[in-house]
């Protein structure tokens, strides 16, 4: 038979906060959750408790029983990593684990008698760690997780159900501890009954005709059968590949060559398990000691081999590793690849893999500051830009007609903008010079249209546009440290 | 006749937030029936008039994307779909060649504008770089929904061409930019793979250049010229571009005749929207766009 301990952590939002706070451990402390009117109190420490002061208390209710109440409100990190550190300590103890949430941990402790006479011993020990990472922890041990769970939460921890006894361990037990819900506890209120043993003792098809399937549920939990299995915690997967190598490379092909292979054998991994690769971690060991170590955030999540190689090689283009290569290992750092529902009267809607793949494909040959979406920016100056990420909004459910086009002249800019030479008479432009093709007589031109940007700085740009045509096309220009053509109207 | 599809859309998208209208099944191709064994009697159980409204899902499938495939991407500049035959072909390179401020830039806008207001992903391959966003925004893309490529040299924009449509964006623009185009003259062979792709791809695909060069694996090749600009005032008073004429026309189509043309107006932003009260303080139009 299974045995089971379960750690449990009272008041643990309170508990994790003074892990973190140690010193106001002898304050009068409550832990609140909420906001403005709706914040009221989840847990206070010993002193504040002494004045009155309980979970369920509005923040003003309870700074009116004590002004000086500290009020701390629910800090989820704190409780995040109280929590991973009450699972570490369990791992400590067995490598089979349930992370119970909010403070409890479910360890299974069957084979662990050789370590410990006696399952109290064990549960004694666990307690010991527990403080020693500063959670105040108490240890129920029972052949269920229910009963395990019960008898964490009494105050005389540790708790030892023996085999077998767990309907008469709960049977002197208060109903609540079963946890019912409001309605069906004010039912068996009515009928009279008030602890767990009253309620096992009642026929099991008569519960279950009156009170339904939970009602079935609570009696089966009231006899001590507790049907749910250990659900043991997956350790995190480690995507990595490597290999030492016979001899040291210098070149950056043949590195490219073996590098290939190992990210194939990833790519496989990760589809395996239904993963991409979102940050690829590379180690380089180098001769005759040391290592280079750099990481690689793809633009996407994606499997694509090509890809990563690709994003590698230009990493090391950019920056050699210094020193002949003796081995290697990639780690990926999974995450999901991106999913849409297509639409069959929509748009065609864009495979978000496919397109985070081709994406990531495109940085890598043409640089990050080159694909994407296009963005305005705030400001006067007509050449601003600026280029995001590409995300496109899902397509519409039913396609419709395209909106009618403005017709609108567009501007074909240039960058940089090219300078010009620009021949005036008595205030009129004759015409334009430039090291290109931009030349000839100014037939028409309007302006000056001023524009300035930037006047708080110490050197703003103040620059005055002109629109001119020439024999052969329709040019803006402007004067600033000089002339410049900035687009075409085209 | 279109017919309300309740049913079909529950089922389908059951996964999603129903829509407030029922969807109208557009009149879809006939496509050749399926295998299925199960829907060749259902069908033979029904009658006649029944039977041919009965569609499993591959066959919808299949005939949605052969109704795709048929249908044309408008550029919503009326002249010019009109000498296009209704719009850009999808499946198929057209080709748009002209020189200095023959407009198409303008061209190439209005059909981001036109499929971007239509909710589909476009792609705008810039060799030159020339975009605006404040320009395009004003002229109504939904920036939204439009990839920028950049590349810097003419091989690794045919390359990114050819990667973006394999990845099923609808309306696929390369700008060569101008004259003379960046990085070497492509093969041949590059533009026929490009049409292959987007002939397999259902992608319609503008490639707008200063000179012809895609060669026969064009489907439409339109030659664009500048008439003149128009200006308002004259003499000594302020003046101001109002807008051009650029004159398009036909010189190569596979199915429809050579030869025709017609005129595109583009007006400026000022044009459109009124002069400025103020003109000597006037913005230049990207920056009155966004001030909007």
């Amino acid at each position: 038979m299974i045995r089971l301990a379960c750690l449990l952590v009272p008041m643990f939002p309170l508990a994790a906060r003074l892990r973190s706070e140690p010193e106001l451990l002898s304050e009068a402390l409550a832990i609140v959750e909420g906001s403005g009117n709706n914040a009221h109190v989840v847990a206070a420490t010993r002193r504040a408790r002494k004045k009155g002061i309980h979970a369920g208390l509005s923040l003003a209710q309870s700074r009116s029983i004590m002004p000086k109440l500290i009020a701390r409100g629910r800090d989820g990190e704190c409780e995040r990593t109280a929590q991973e550190a009450l699972l570490e300590v369990a791992e400590t103890f067995s490598p089979r684990i349930e992370d119970g949430s909010e403070g409890i941990v479910f360890v299974d402790i069957s084979g662990t008698e050789r370590h410990f006479p006696s399952e109290r011993d064990l549960a004694a020990a666990a307690i010991r760690a527990c403080d020693g990472i500063g959670l105040p922890a108490r240890c129920g041990i029972a052949s269920s997780k229910l009963a395990a769970r019960i008898a964490a939460e009494l105050p005389q921890s540790p708790t030892i159900v023996p085999r077998g006894g767990e309907a008469e361990f709960l049977a002197p037990l208060p109903l609540l501890r079963l946890s019912p819900q409001l309605d069906t506890a004010a039912t068996l209120q009515r009928w009279g009954l008030t602890s767990i043993g009253e309620l096992a003792q009642l026929p099991e098809s008569e519960v279950a005709t009156r009170l339904g399937e939970l009602g079935r549920e609570l009696h089966y939990a009231a006899r001590g059968i507790d049907p749910r299995p250990l659900i043991p915690r997956a350790l995190p997967p480690d995507f990595r590949e490597g290999m030492d190598l016979e001899w040291p490379l210098v070149a950056l092909d043949p590195f490219l060559f073996i590098a290939n292979a190992a990210l194939d054998r990833l790519a496989k991994r990760l589809e395996i398990q239904g993963f991409a690769c979102r940050r690829l971690e590379m180690t380089l060991t180098l001769e005759p000691d040391g290592f280079d170590a750099r990481a690689i955030d793809l633009p996407a999540p994606t499997r694509d081999v090509k890809t990563m190689l690709t994003l590698i090689r230009l990493d090391l283009e950019k920056k050699a590793p210094g020193a002949p290569v003796t081995g290697f290992s990639f780690a990926a750092i999974p995450d999901r690849p991106r999913r849409a529902q297509l639409s069959l009267f929509g748009p065609t809607a864009l495979s978000p893999e496919k397109l985070a793949t081709t994406i990531a494909r495109l940085i890598s040959m043409l640089g990050e500051e080159r694909v994407g979406m296009p963005q305005t920016v705030d400001g006067h100056l007509p050449d601003r830009y600026a280029i995001g990420r590409y995300d496109p909004p899902p397509p519409p459910d039913i396609a419709h007609a395209p909106r009618k086009s403005r017709g609108l002249v567009a501007a074909r800019i240039f960058r940089p903008p090219v300078p010009i030479e620009v021949i005036r008479r008595e205030e009129e432009f004759v015409s334009i010079k430039s090291e290109g093709d931009i030349n000839g007589a100014v037939v028409l031109a309007s302006g000056p249209w001023p524009v300035e940007e930037g006047w708080w700085r110490d050197h703003p740009h103040f620059r005055e546009y002109w629109d001119v045509e020439l024999e052969k096309g329709v040019y803006r220009m402007y004067q600033d440290e000089g002339w410049f053509i900035d687009a075409r109207y085209e | 006749m279109p017919a309300p599809a309740r049913y079909l859309d529950t089922q389908v998208n059951f996964l999603r937030r129903l829509p407030q209208r029922p969807i109208l099944v557009p009149d879809l191709p006939p496509v050749e029936p399926g295998e299925r064994e199960d829907v060749r009697r259902l069908r033979e159980s029904l009658e006649a008039t029944v039977r041919s409204k009965v569609m499993s899902a591959t066959e919808l499938i299949r005939a949605l994307g052969k109704q795709r495939r048929d249908e044309l991407l408008p550029t919503t500049l009326e002249p010019l779909d009109a000498l296009l035959g209704g719009g850009l072909p999808r499946g198929k390179v057209v080709e748009l060649a002209g020189r200095r401020s023959a407009g198409r830039f303008s061209i190439v806008l209005a059909a981001l504008a036109a499929a971007t207001s239509a909710g589909e992903a476009a792609v705008l391959v810039d060799l030159g770089d020339h975009l605006d966003p404040q320009l395009a925004e004003a002229n109504g893309v939904d920036l939204r929904r439009l990839l920028w490529i950049r590349p810097e040299k003419m091989k690794d924009a045919v390359h990114a061409v050819e990667m973006i449509a394999a990845t099923g964006f609808q309306l696929v623009i390369l700008d060569a930019g101008l004259h003379p185009i960046r990085g070497r003259r492509v093969a041949e062979a590059a533009w026929v793979r490009l049409a292959r792709t987007a002939e397999a791809q259902g992608t319609a695909m503008l490639i707008s250049t200063p000179y012809p060069m895609t060669g026969t694996a064009s489907e439409i090749v339109l030659s664009a010229q500048r008439v003149r600009p128009k200006w308002l005032g004259s003499g000594k008073s302020p003046r101001i571009l109002a807008g051009m004429s650029v004159d398009v026309a036909v010189t190569k189509h596979r199915h429809l005749k050579e030869g025709r043309g017609a005129r595109l107006e583009f007006v400026t932003l000022e044009a459109a929207t009124g002069p400025s009260p103020s003109a000597g303080l006037r913005m230049t139009p990207g920056v009155e766009a966004a001030a909007r």
